[in-house]
């Protein structure tokens, strides 16, 4: 069901042409973005396997460089190849830490809090200015 | 008769009046298409739902492909049409983003000389939007100067933010109008509705059950009420008597028998696509049932979109929040001939989301393609970083942007799907045009250090309106100001297709008001409405 190591190879070609080292961080191929954190996409995504090897064959033999070129006119290939490397690459929990991000977190409301934009006179203005619409015309 | 009333689509329009007209004691039958939601599949803290989103709760009805989904046909329009078919409708995957229409959304004709009055005025509709924000656990902040002086929504509004604030100043400093946004997010416990946890997924699905949907708000008590709801229950045509009243529906379930379902009275609420195409199915008439003023599908609007970015130096953590919207600007929605357009556009401030959609061509464009050398401080710079105004533009009534029945392509059980024809106008491009001009200044004056100007895509046609227009004149209307057809005494439509022009705001305040409205029209009149006995 994987896809093979010449496939894994082509892809992580592809992918480090889209994110390459950089910041501090590794390349997409580094990270496991046609490794491990591939097999996570397509566990999650499997209808996205048929249309990636169908892209990678497309483009097979050609350098990274020039492959990228001809998927780029390719919409549809285009599409999967720029979900599935950052979704992998994302999903790599070292990568998440590296760019701040810890994921959705529960951000309750605190509905008994003072609305600041009344305490503070942000809306002050705007209720100063007065109505902004039309009425209904009368008859 | 087993049932008095039957409704076809138990999204809003569909649940607001199965439960009103529950409460006075009529037997209520609604037939749904589609399935309920299926909340397991909220997976929001899951680090693969950016991913699975797409496919398990995704607006697009051909790509999703869901049993409940028919083919659309939009090759010929500018917008491709958007909808949850399902019990809970459009509001299952809405941003739930609240928006009353303005005063003048009623009086476009009287006012800007062009397009239709709505047979009734925004006072007429007032005290309805004050109870379906009860209903629908809304919240927000009385008293907004974009609007007439009335009682607000029930529940606080959801907090500003600091992207909220930061536009918000500007806008001061601008002297134009901003306001608490108002929302169908639930700023604590309400009813059957939770507290928000701001994780931003509103345009998915809600995992908290925190946004006031009509699965949640409506359907329990509904049922509870002794309505009966069917799903996976298709209808394929409205049955028409000889005296020309109907007598109910044809449909056909989830194992491809196919029923009858027969009541006195029959309300259409399938949406702004969904409800043309039954009638263009039913009858005798190569024109359909209730055509007589040849207006059934015809006036599509769907709303042109426009969005635009801000990246700031400030960390927002805005990723995620309410999605929704944190504040709203009407500063520019009023009718100025002078801009060499008419009529206007909402804004509403929202989060940009995760690392994902930090890569995405929508909103940030081709010319801010992310990949390559530089990718992860691009990424950085973007992600918590960024704050977008949404931007809802009114788009005027037009015959030829319409929705015809599509006899090639057909659903699972058949029955024709529906093609959609629209092209944008002049007006809706320019009025674009100069309202993203306006929201890049906005957030220019608020301290963006870049401001990008989304590309123009198809996928927006969420709001589905004017196939069935209300209007007093049955040469020029399909339904009256009781949402009755002209032509058919006992039929009616409750949805958005009714409306005789569009407004720039998110319709479903309006929709759920005006079904209220039109359910209690119904009950008052119910001594002499014709049946089918």
């Amino acid at each position: 069901m994987a896809l093979t190591d010449a496939q894994r190879a082509q892809l992580g070609a592809l992918a480090d042409q889209l994110i390459p080292a950089g910041g501090g961080m590794p390349s997409a191929s580094e990270a496991g973005v046609a490794g491990r954190y591939l097999d996570e996409v397509l566990t999650s995504l499997p209808d996205l396997k048929a249309p990636l090897e169908t892209a990678l064959a497309a483009v097979d033999g050609l350098e990274p460089e020039a492959a990228l070129a001809v998927l780029r006119d390719d919409p549809a290939a285009w599409g999967v190849l720029t979900a599935v490397v950052p979704a992998g690459y994302f999903m790599n929990p070292a990568i998440r830490e590296a760019i701040g991000y810890p994921g959705l977190e529960r951000r309750p409301i605190d509905a008994t809090a003072a609305p600041d934009y009344l305490a503070d006179g942000l809306l002050d203005s705007v209720v100063a200015r007065g109505p902004v619409y039309r009425p209904t015309p009368t008859d | 008769m087993e049932h008095d009333v039957l409704i076809v689509g138990a999204g809003p329009s569909g649940a607001i009046t199965a439960k009103r007209l529950a409460e006075e004691g009529l037997r209520v039958l609604v037939l749904e298409q589609g399935d309920w939601p299926d909340y397991s599949k909220a997976t929001v803290h899951r680090e693969d739902f950016p991913l699975t989103a797409g496919r398990d709760w995704g607006w697009d009805p051909n790509l999703r492909q869901a049993p409940g989904d028919y083919p659309i046909d939009d090759a010929d329009s500018d917008i491709t049409a958007l909808m949850w078919n399902g019990v809970g409708g459009g509001t299952v995957v809405y941003a739930a983003q609240w928006q009353r229409n303005m005063p003048s959304d009623f009086r476009v004709k009287t006012l800007d000389g062009i397009a239709d009055d709505w047979p009734l005025t925004y006072e007429d509709l007032e005290p309805y939007y004050v109870r379906v924000e009860r209903d629908f656990g809304i919240s927000g902040l009385a008293n907004d100067t974009a609007f007439p002086p009335g009682e607000g929504p029930p529940l606080p509004p959801v907090p500003l933010g600091p992207a909220g604030r930061r536009v918000a100043k500007a806008h001061n400093d601008l002297g134009w109008h901003w306001w608490p946004a108002p929302n169908a997010i639930a700023t604590r416990e309400y009813g059957r509705l939770h507290a928000c946890q701001q994780v931003g997924t509103c345009l998915q699905a809600c995992a908290y059950g925190a946004k006031g949907t009509a699965d949640l708000t409506h359907w329990p008590r509904a049922l509870e009420l002794g309505v009966e709801l069917r799903t996976r229950a298709r209808v394929s045509e409205l049955i028409v008597r000889p005296d020309g009243l109907v007598a109910g529906a044809r449909y056909v379930d989830a194992d491809g028998n196919e029923h009858e379902a027969r009541a006195g009275v029959t309300v259409l609420a399938a949406n702004g696509v969904g409800t043309p195409r039954l009638l263009l199915l039913s009858g005798d008439s190569p024109d359909g049932l209730a055509n007589s003023s040849g207006m059934v599908g015809k006036r599509l609007m769907m709303h042109p979109f426009g969005t635009v970015v801000g990246v700031f130096d400030e960390d927002f953590r805005a990723w995620q929040g309410p999605w929704g919207q944190f504040i709203h600007s009407l500063e520019f929605y009023e009718t100025d001939e002078s801009r060499g357009f008419v009529r206007g556009a909402k804004w509403g401030l929202q989060p940009t989301g995760g690392p994902f959609s930090m890569t995405s061509a929508y909103p940030w464009g081709a010319e801010n393609e992310i990949w390559g050398p530089g990718f992860q401080d691009a990424v950085r710079g973007r992600l918590g970083h960024s704050t977008m105004w949404g931007i809802i533009a009114e788009d005027l009534p037009e015959e030829s942007n319409r929705v015809v029945l599509d006899r090639v392509n057909r659903d699972a059980d058949g029955v024709p799907g529906a093609k959609i024809e629209y092209r944008l106008s002049e007006n809706s491009r320019r009025l674009v045009e100069f309202h993203q001009a306006r929201a890049k200044e906005s957030l220019l004056a608020a301290g963006a250090r870049d401001v990008v100007v989304a590309p123009f895509i198809r996928s927006t046609g969420w709001h589905l309106l004017g196939t069935t227009v209300m209007g007093t004149d049955p040469a020029t209307s399909v339904v009256d100001a009781q949402g009755r057809c002209h032509d058919v005494p006992n039929l009616f439509v409750f949805d958005g297709s009714v409306w005789p022009t569009s407004a720039g705001m998110n319709p479903t305040a309006t929709i759920a008001a005006l079904a209220l409205r039109f359910a209690e029209q119904l009950i008052e009149s119910r001594r002499e409405q014709k049946v089918a006995a």
